[in-house]
């Protein structure tokens, strides 16, 4: 019931934006292709740390170029060094939109949507939109990397960082890196197109950023309340019982086999980040079936899937978990039955 | 005959070209089979540290323990400037033997078979570092220096099952006597059956006229398994050669399976990235 009062306010509040908008205010103009960040600054809103509002395209192909091959070309000449020697961007984040509903996020339709888009299906969120978030490494990522995550958990800048030293077992990064960063960053963050506004709701937004502040202030709201300002971290557990798993989910192993081509496969490739390479042989299938029923087991399909693995000394390859978000129970069960089907 | 020559590059152009679509990979887990280089190389940047351990024969008995009271080893270090050509160099306790090798992967074997097989070449120096024999003589650093060059021709026939062929020659620059050939041909053989995900069997041996080495030379042939653990690949086997380079192992074995002059040893592989993501 509040919740509707909030909105029929909301609602009220921003429809008095067609009578009391002012003239005399500077202009902005919106379209479809307008950055949701531009909006929300010209809305009033104060700019985040890692707001720019030009785009340089050089730096944003340096970011480009540092995301997908973990190097780029030096601004004072050569080539950069590479932030990892193991892993790039790419390996664990998609670039482009992943989910088709931006308010709930959810792995059953993620995984549709990467069919449909031909899109690996990963472990961490997309950078598409990265920059329109307001928490990073959120939830329980504090589970894994303890204290780090306090700042990281509020600025981009220090979730970059983050990744970069902990999550790909690389270095920190350079000053100019991080600009290239933020510009790619930027390059690829939410548009008002992506928010798929109706048409009233463009209308309100045109005329009530020459509004008054509170007025302004509902639309802010409004623009938030389309896409999610930080993504849900939940770690679960395996099953208590391995080997009768999630005795009341049934695997679908059609569903699996997609899970295994666009998730696993997508490291454990010949030449990919992994040195185990995870083939359609049935080696490879009988190896987890052996240990489907163990513990303590890098090899155990539910512990490797929930906990991951953790860089060592001289061995600095490691797995990330799945969080529920990014790989559901049921999707984990589609997997086993795939892989426990005759190869 | 130019257009046949003309033709033939074409066609060899070609088939490098299909080489590139649906590749076999993994026909060898690693790049040695046990004591010769497999097809397989390393990738882009990656350092490949190898440490190898041959003891004693197993013949020896119990005084010896079997073998292990004298070991022999070889320490290298292989690295990939790209996919296709490695490079890498080695030291060994035998004969104090300093050995370099570059190698390049020609041709890959495809899915759908429009190239059966896949080609790697390898060529090998070796440097015999042991004093002079006779030091009053006149000697010269090229009689220390020993060649090899092979054609590493495979196929993978099963996921479990791979065949290897090595056509070979050896050169010495110096040899015993004028009887002794300075080139010494061979023809290798290979095999790996995997086991199981992680466990191979693998053996190599060579085919070569011993009688013209001189007496007491035999065909190596090695059997061993393979086990690959994360970022290591541990190899345990036996062979009745004790040098764990070209020229000693097919040119200079000197034991006998058939008497028991059977080498225990094994290979510890550490593969390091130290050029960036693949």
């Amino acid at each position: 019931m509040k919740k509707l009062v909030g909105i029929a306010i909301g609602i009220f509040v921003v429809s008095t934006a067609f009578f009391s908008f002012d003239d005399d205010a500077p202009a902005f103009s919106f379209n479809s292709d307008s950055k949701v960040q531009d909006v929300l600054v010209a809305l009033g809103e104060v700019a985040p740390d890692h707001y720019l509002k030009e785009l340089d395209s050089n730096w944003v192909q340096k970011g480009y170029e540092l995301t997908h091959l973990g190097r780029t070309t030096h601004p004072d000449g050569g080539k950069s060094a590479y932030i990892s020697a193991i892993f790039v961007c790419t390996d664990c984040h998609n670039q482009v939109q992943e989910d088709p509903i931006l308010v709930n996020p959810q792995p059953e339709a993620r995984l549709a949507y990467a069919v449909e888009h031909d899109l690996p299906f990963l472990q961490a969120t997309t950078f598409w939109g990265m920059v329109d978030r307001e928490g990073w490494y959120n939830d329980d990522y504090i589970q894994k990397y303890g204290d780090l995550v306090i700042p990281a958990s509020k600025s981009l800048y220090e979730s970059t960082q983050l990744c970069a030293q902990e999550c790909s077992s690389g270095r920190k990064l350079e000053a100019w890196e991080w600009t290239a960063f933020q510009h790619y960053y930027q390059s690829i963050g939410l548009t008002l197109e992506d928010l798929n506004l109706t048409d009233k709701e463009m209308t309100l937004l045109e005329r009530g950023a020459r509004s008054n502040e509170e007025v302004k202030g509902e639309l802010v709201k409004m623009l938030k309340s389309k896409y999610l300002l930080a993504s849900p971290a939940d770690f679960i557990d395996p099953p208590s019982n391995h080997a009768e798993g999630f005795t009341e989910i049934e695997g679908d192993a059609g569903n699996g086999k997609i899970i295994y081509e666009r998730s696993c496969q997508t490291c454990h490739r010949y030449g990919g980040p992994s040195q185990l390479v995870l083939d359609d042989s049935p080696l490879t299938f009988k190896k987890f079936v052996r240990r489907m029923d163990s513990y303590n087991d890098p090899f155990n399909l539910y512990e490797i899937v929930r906990y991951g693995t953790h860089a060592e000394p001289g061995h600095r390859q490691y797995m990330p978990l799945y969080t529920a978000d990014r790989l559901s129970n049921q999707q984990l069960e589609d997997l086993r039955s795939y892989i426990e089907q005759p190869h | 005959m130019k257009k046949s020559l003309l033709t033939s590059l074409f066609v060899f152009i070609g088939l490098m070209g299909i080489s590139q679509e649906e590749q076999i990979v993994q026909t060898f887990k690693d790049t040695r089979i046990v004591n010769g280089h497999s097809v397989e190389t390393n990738f882009k940047g990656e350092m490949k540290f190898i440490i190898s351990h041959r003891f004693g024969t197993v013949n020896g008995g119990a005084y010896e323990l079997f073998g292990l009271d004298q070991a022999s080893m070889r320490m290298g270090l292989d690295y990939g400037i790209s996919d296709k050509l490695n490079v890498g160099f080695g030291r060994s306790t035998f004969e104090k033997t300093l050995d370099g090798f570059a190698k390049y992967r020609l041709l890959r074997q495809t899915e759908n078979n429009s190239m059966p097989l896949s080609v790697t070449l390898l060529s090998t120096i070796a440097v015999n570092g042991l004093k002079w024999a006779d030091p009053d003589r006149e000697n010269f650093f090229s009689s220390r220096l020993f060649y090899t060059h092979q054609v590493l021709i495979s196929r993978k026939f099963h996921h479990r099952f791979s065949l290897q062929i090595m056509p070979t020659v050896v050169h010495r620059n110096l040899v015993p006597n004028e009887s002794v050939p300075h080139d010494v041909y061979a023809l290798g053989g290979a095999f790996r059956f995997q086991l199981s995900k992680q466990v191979a069997l693998q053996g190599e041996s060579y085919l070569l006229d011993t009688n013209t080495l001189g007496q007491g030379f035999y065909a190596p042939i090695s059997i061993g398994f393979d086990v690959e653990t994360k970022g290591h690949v541990f190899q345990f086997h036996f062979s009745n050669s004790r040098g764990m380079i070209e020229k000693f192992f097919i040119t200079e074995t000197k034991g006998s399976w058939g008497n028991g002059d059977i080498h225990f040893g094994f290979n510890i592989t550490r593969d390091f990235r130290i050029r960036g993501p693949k």
